[in-house]
């Protein structure tokens, strides 16, 4: 239906023109004589005016392309001497030498329309094939973890049983060494109190020696006659030097003495006598501590030996076990040998139950990662993983690993450098599926951390197309793959009109 | 920038020395009994009572008001360089007449109205508008020019190479070392010193001819540092000629201000520089430049405008060597004020003194008495030259990253605009031939829209036996030598890379000849070229340049032609391109580097600024400085270089001279549509705008190769006599009528626009609200709006129908937007050509002349050439009318549609359809 309705008016909007009235701008602007409209000069706000000249800077122009795809070009593109529109409707007063290429264009798109019909066609019968696959991979997926679960709980039975028994064994064998145990430490306790008569014996002998007046205390002067309590190796005993030992009084008891004087005392005897040992006077002769607690600390071998004692026997609380390492000083019986035998039997069986039991775990959580990918509506995506994807140009070879990871790295040597790894999709709203996006590769140098999207396109094989970097450190990748086919839609003959919301 | 790269004046020998001369105390004296004079000229010796030395001075006239001193050494061992290259021709000569001449000045009169005294003793030139002393040449007594000199020591040498090998210990005592060695030389013994100094063994040598007379300086000064070899970081500039600066004070008795002297990113008005460096001029590739201060930039332009309340005058400094200007205002009751006040007879007001130095050379200086701006910026036009009317094409949009990747990134780009309907006219890129296998057909997509194309084409040549344009200048000894006479090899963009010598004639002609369509592959007459890195910048070089004591054509150093190197490129460029055509085509070339003289070959850009507010603010100090310095056509990147610009800096870039978008390989992509969508249509609208005002800046640039005067002025150059004026350059005029004052801070809500003019009105672009001046007025804008107004009283011509690209816009017609004045008049120009080839300068062109006065409003065309054009005009906007008309009519009583708003008092005349190759015009009944 050819209407009269002006130059680059669409058949949608040609009522908006009509010639009988006066024309009031789309937008409500103005009114005025219908002759204004296509006349060349701009009166509406809105350009609405000039449908079919350059005369409004914001106007459009609507070309038909009978045979070709109908067209809507800005004004600025009426007679600028450049063929826009197929059909030439855009030149027509330019002098441009523009012929109507709307049936070739026309024919060309059918063919173009057609390939891409028999592309998809092609590809979505792949694509079919990935969705299967897709499906059947997830369904085996969830199978596993479905038979993966059923074994876990079976896993997990048969380990509270192991521990059962394991805790059944080691009952007796604690109650057997805990005999053992008692029986050590009665014979420790002895040899304690042994030790302890020992050093009274040999403290109150040393008193009797110090005390030369034999008045059953110990006085300074008496200590004075000892070169041995010459702290600062002058030659004399001072006073200052003798209080020392006794605790800054001018005089000391036996009960005292024993014990804290002694242990205060003897090693100066035994340095005296040279029997301490040489590091350790090398270190008193250089400098001899002044304060108590000072002296106690660093020069007191015995009570350092006290200490170094309780420390391994805190250190060793902290490794042992409760149980199985058997002293090798101590001699079991039969019994209790056997005793601890089968609980070291039913330990082994528990820790064989725990680990199988966390084999299973890791494998399902493996599963679960996998099965919460998202490979697209279809599952269609699914095949890729796993896969890997080679693009070579210049310098650069670039890997795609779908759903895992991008890299380049150069063809002539140099080590593979991270471009991203799976984060998303990242196609528009519309078409999620159409993009990937792969973040937080290696960070540049002096610049951000890489990127790279990929953009998927219908194909008939899963390809690396071509790689860019439009941005510093931001790569694209066009990729081609079945399971970006859609479902093919036969072409459409003839012309189309476009039609224009108003 | 790292500053550590570029020398400051203490690391410079020459710049200490000629800063270190006495003030006051001049030696030179005149020589009367040596004067002769011409019609045209006088000729005189300058001597030294100190030293004897003697120079010869000449002084001629020439056309438009413009005095030409000269000094150089008489019989000079070495010819010393004159920058011929820098002058459009040979300058057209005056009169020059002796008036009086006694035993203490010489009266003359030059030209038609210009007065000169010369003072015998000392030597001075005193320069004056009417009684009005305005330019006084060595009344501060620094001329200092050293003579050339044999280094007295040949002995020197030997003895310091005696004194290197036998003196191991040298390096840590060189003094005392030598001192050993010297006294160990049998000859040595009556030269070795006290404190051993090496340079006091000075044989009795004798220099040649005069030259040995006039040694002034003591036997210790000829071997201070520097004057004989000069490092500079790792750099020797081995300086055989010795010392060869020369240097002398210009005084602006009067002058409260001085410009030019560009490039220097620094505010437009020039500062003092007594407490630091003086402003530098050496071209040189700064990397990440600073703001206001006076370290060099990419080019040099010695021109410098001294303006006082009454009047201007302007000072060309024509040396092409390293050359700094020191600035000082006077302070009254100074030795020197007091002085000028001698003479003068003027009072106390303080004035600008300025001192000029450069590292060689001869003092050639051109004086411009003015005395307006416009007239000072003719004279010097006339010396050096205009530029010529660029294609339209060139003022338009150009489209510019570092770099487009590939083909079809380009093809993407360009795509880009023409589906976001925003225009441009150039596209820039490198060849490659693996990224663009095809560039022929890229240009031809591009070339059929009307589109052109921009190539690189930097003057540093691979140094690769298979490029054959390296191995023809190899073959044809066509390269700069280094100090050895070796082919001097630098490191830049290719790697090791040499350079061709652009002041070979023989280089340029070759150079210029490989732009033939058959020799420059790919290339159609739709690609034109940009020549960077032409300081010329090496990247291993001192200063990022070439070495000093690298030697050109006719046996000079590169220290002697330095800055004018880049222009020399430029120039060869230009002829290549319009050889290629025929002379048939305007050429295109943009420049980074540039010197006086280079306005004739084409664009310039201000370098790598940074995407800040800071940069964009400094653009308009920058392009103003550059405007009135004789080199109209100039822009800054806009974006800016580095960095990632805010969304607001596109708009200011599209009202400077030459509007270029350009990026950073390191920046993000930042194609207008890569925006927000605000930011997409503010960058859309702004670049239309620009496209709308196409025939006002394509007039202006007419008007500029005629007149001189630039497109981009600054305020006093329309208003000189408003002292307000004189220290504004956030705003600017283009032309006469269009003021902008671009928005150059963040998020800014008002700004505070000077409005210049008694009683004139000023109508803002958008609306037509009216303001007057002269004064201050807050003008509220916002990210959608730079304040921009036209003045009342013209008229300016548009197209409104912004097109894909300017070339398709040729045949549009144009609207004229008439602004009244009080008086209800209004005056306005435009000129038509076809837009591209050089018939216009045979005559092919239309001026039309617009003029409104009493309600009718007429054209006049003015030249009597032909240019036929069917372009018309569509629409008439008359603003300022406080009532409507009853009817208009044409000259041939036709009615003549038209709307009248009342609020805004516009009145559109619709449709009125003149041609502009006739004359008309309409009246207003009222």
């Amino acid at each position: 239906t050819q209407l009269t309705r002006p130059r680059g008016v669409s058949l949608a909007r040609a009522s908006l023109y009509s010639p009988d009235a006066d024309f009031t701008c789309l937008d409500g602007s103005a009114t005025f004589p219908f002759r204004y409209v296509n006349d060349d000069y701009c009166d509406c706000q809105d350009g609405s005016d000039e449908p079919g000249t350059s005369a409004c800077p914001n106007g459009s122009f609507y070309c038909r392309n009978l045979g070709h795809e109908a067209m809507i070009v800005p004004s600025s593109r009426v007679n600028d001497g450049i063929c826009d529109c197929c059909d030439a409707a855009d030149e027509y007063q330019s002098g441009a030498n523009c012929v109507n290429t709307c049936k070739e264009l026309g024919s060309a798109a059918q063919e173009e329309a057609q390939r891409k019909y028999e592309l998809e066609s092609q590809g979505y019968a792949i694509k079919l094939e990935y969705i299967n696959k897709g499906r059947q991979a997830k369904l085996s997926q969830q199978e596993r973890n479905m038979a993966l679960k059923a074994e876990q709980v079976e896993a997990e039975a048969l380990r509270a049983e192991k521990e059962r028994e394991k805790h059944e064994a080691e009952e007796p064998e604690k109650q057997a060494l805990d005999k053992y145990r008692q029986i050590e430490q009665e014979a420790m306790k002895e040899k304690e109190e042994i030790e302890r008569s020992k050093q009274e014996t040999e403290a109150s002998k040393a008193f009797d020696w110090l005390d030369s007046n034999q008045d059953g205390k110990l006085q300074v002067e008496e200590l004075q006659t000892h070169v041995a309590f010459d702290q600062n190796q002058d030659g004399t005993v001072t006073v200052e030097e003798a209080k020392f030992f006794l605790h800054n009084e001018e005089e000391m008891d036996k009960s005292d003495f024993i014990a804290t004087g002694w242990p205060l005392i003897k090693p100066f005897i035994m340095k005296a006598q040279g029997l301490e040992n040489p590091s350790k006077s090398d270190q008193q002769a250089g400098e001899i501590p002044l304060s108590d607690d000072h002296h106690q600390e660093e020069s007191m071998p015995e009570t350092e030996g006290e200490e170094e004692e309780e420390e391994e026997h805190e250190e060793e609380g902290e490794t042992v076990k409760p149980s199985p390492v058997t002293p090798s000083s101590v001699e079991y019986d039969a019994e209790t040998q056997e005793l601890i035998e089968a609980a070291n039997k039913a330990r082994n069986a528990y820790d064989e139950a725990d680990r199988r039991l966390r084999d299973l775990e890791r494998e399902i959580r493996q599963l679960e990662e996998s099965n919460s990918k998202d490979y697209g509506p279809n599952e269609e995506y699914q095949p890729m993983d796993g896969q890997c994807y080679e693009y070579s140009d210049r310098e650069y070879t670039y890997k795609l690993c779908p759903f895992d990871s991008g890299s380049q790295r150069p063809k002539h040597g140099g080590s593979e450098t991270r471009l991203g790894s799976w984060d998303s999709w990242d196609g528009p709203a519309a078409n999620k599926y159409s993009a990937m996006k792969y973040d937080k590769g290696v960070q540049c140098w002096n610049g951000p951390q890489r990127s790279l999207k990929v953009h998927l396109s219908c194909g008939m094989e899963n390809q690396l197309l071509s790689v860019s970097e439009p941005n510093r450190c931001e790569y694209e990748m066009k990729f081609t793959t079945p399971a970006a086919c859609s479902e093919p839609k036969k072409p459409d003959e003839g012309d189309s009109e476009i039609h224009d919301e108003l | 920038v790292d500053r550590g790269n570029f020398k400051t004046c203490e690391q410079n020998a020459f710049c200490k020395r000629q800063r270190a001369t006495q003030l006051g105390n001049s030696p030179w004296e005149i020589l009367l009994d040596s004067l002769n004079s011409t019609i045209n000229s006088l000729q005189v010796q300058v001597i030294s009572s100190r030293s004897q030395a003697r120079l010869q001075l000449q002084l001629i006239a020439l056309a438009d008001s413009t005095l030409h001193l000269q000094l150089d050494e008489i019989n000079p061992i070495k010819l010393r360089y004159r920058a011929q290259d820098s002058l459009s021709g040979s300058p057209q000569l005056s009169s020059l007449k002796i008036l009086e001449q006694s035993s203490e000045t010489i009266s003359l009169s030059f030209g038609d109205t210009g007065k000169a005294i010369l003072l015998v003793k000392p030597f001075r030139l005193d320069v004056y508008d009417g009684d009005q002393l305005v330019i006084s040449v060595n009344a501060r007594g620094l001329l200092n020019f050293e003579h050339q000199r044999v280094r007295k020591s040949k002995l020197w040498e030997a003895m310091s190479s005696v004194a290197q090998t036998v003196g191991s210990v040298g390096s840590s005592l060189p003094g005392k070392a030598y001192s050993w060695v010297l006294q160990w030389l049998p000859w040595s013994s009556e030269a070795a010193t006290t404190d051993g100094t090496p340079v006091s063994v000075q044989g009795e040598e004798k220099e040649e001819g005069e030259v040995n007379n006039t040694e002034e300086k003591s036997l210790e000064e000829e071997e201070e540092p520097g004057l004989w070899e000069e490092t500079f970081k790792s750099h020797v500039d081995s300086k055989p000629y010795g010392p060869t600066s020369v240097g002398v004070d210009i005084s602006f008795p009067g002058s409260k201000h001085v410009y030019g002297i560009p490039e220097h990113a620094d505010t437009f008005a020039l500062k003092q520089t007594k407490n630091g460096d003086p402003y530098r001029l050496y071209n040189t590739d700064v990397f990440e430049y600073e703001l206001y201060n006076p370290m060099a930039l990419y080019g040099a332009v010695p021109f410098m405008i001294a303006k006082r309340q009454q009047g201007a005058v302007g000072v060309f400094w024509n040396n092409a060597a390293e050359t700094y200007v020191d600035i000082e205002e006077s302070s009254s009751g100074s030795v020197v004020s007091s002085l000028m006040n001698l003479v003068s007879g003027g009072g106390n007001e303080p004035h600008q003194q300025t001192h000029w130095f450069s590292e060689s050379g001869i003092i050639d200086l051109y004086i411009m008495t003015g005395p307006t701006p416009k007239d000072v910026v003719r004279q010097y036009g006339t010396l050096t030259g205009t530029t010529p009317l660029p294609q339209r094409f060139a003022l338009g949009y150009h489209q510019c990253r570092w770099n487009y990747n590939d083909q079809e990134d380009v093809h993407n780009v360009d795509k880009g605009f023409d589906l976001h309907d925003i225009p441009y006219d150039v596209m820039y890129f490198t060849w490659d031939p693996v990224k663009f296998p095809d560039p022929l057909e890229m240009a031809q997509n591009l070339t059929a829209k009307g589109r052109k194309l921009v190539t690189i084409v930097d003057p540093h040549m691979k140094r690769d036996a298979s490029y054959f344009f390296h191995e023809h200048c190899e073959q044809n000894d066509f390269y700069v030598k280094d100090k050895s006479g070796k082919i001097y090899e630098g490191w830049c963009w290719p790697g090791s890379a040499s350079y061709p010598d652009f002041f070979n004639p023989a280089v340029r002609d070759y150079w210029a000849s490989r732009f033939a369509l058959d020799k420059y592959e790919g290339t159609s007459l739709d690609v034109y070229t940009w020549n960077d890195m032409n300081e010329p910048s090496v990247f291993n070089g001192p200063e990022v340049t070439m070495p000093k004591d690298c030697l050109h054509y006719g046996g000079y150093e590169h220290r002697d032609v330095h800055n004018m190197y880049g222009m020399m490129v430029v120039e060869s460029t230009i002829r290549g391109q319009l050889m290629r055509s025929n002379y048939k085509l305007r050429p295109f070339v943009l420049s980074r580097s540039f010197f006086a003289g280079s306005q004739r070959f084409g664009a310039i850009w201000t370098g790598d600024n940074i995407a800040d507010w800071e940069h964009l603010a400094i653009a308009v100090p920058m392009l103003l400085s550059l405007s009135v310095s004789g080199i109209p056509f100039c822009g800054a990147d806009v974006g800016g270089f580095f960095n990632n610009p805010d969304s607001e800096l596109y708009q200011a870039g599209a009202f400077q001279p030459f509007f270029r978008g350009h990026a950073h390989l390191h920046t993000k992509r930042r194609e207008p549509w890569l925006f927000d969508e605000q930011t997409n249509k503010l960058i859309k609208s702004s670049i239309k705008k620009r496209y709308t005002y196409l025939p006002l800046w394509y007039t202006l640039f007419h008007e500029h190769e005629k007149t001189a005067t630039p497109p981009m002025r600054p305020l006093w150059m329309e208003y000189p006599q408003d002292v307000e004026t004189f220290s504004i350059d956030n705003q600017f005029l283009l032309g006469d009528a269009i003021l902008v004052h671009p928005v150059i801070r963040s998020g800014e809500t008002e700004v505070s626009v000077y409005f210049p003019g008694d009683n004139t009105l000023w109508y803002e672009i958008e609306n037509y609200q009216v303001y007057q001046g002269p004064g201050y007025q807050t003008i509220p804008v916002s990210i959608n709006k730079i304040p921009i107004f036209q003045r009342g009283g013209t008229i300016v011509p548009k197209k409104e129908r912004a097109r894909r690209a300017s070339s398709l816009m040729a045949k549009d017609p144009y609207t004229f937007i008439v602004t009244l004045d009080k008086q209800g008049r209004a005056q306005g120009r435009l000129y038509v050509d076809d837009g591209q080839s050089l018939d216009y300068q045979k005559g092919s062109y239309i001026i039309m002349e617009l003029s409104m006065d009493n309600y009718v409003l007429s054209s006049k065309i003015t030249n009597e050439g032909a240019f036929e054009t069917q372009e018309s005009v569509e629409k008439i906007v008359i603003v300022g009318l406080s009532r409507p008309p009853s009817s208009i009519e044409d000259n041939t009583g036709r009615a003549v549609e038209y709307r009248y708003d009342t609020n805004s008092q516009v009145l559109v005349l619709r449709k009125p359809n003149f041609s502009v190759s006739k004359e008309w015009s309409v009246s207003l009944k009222m």
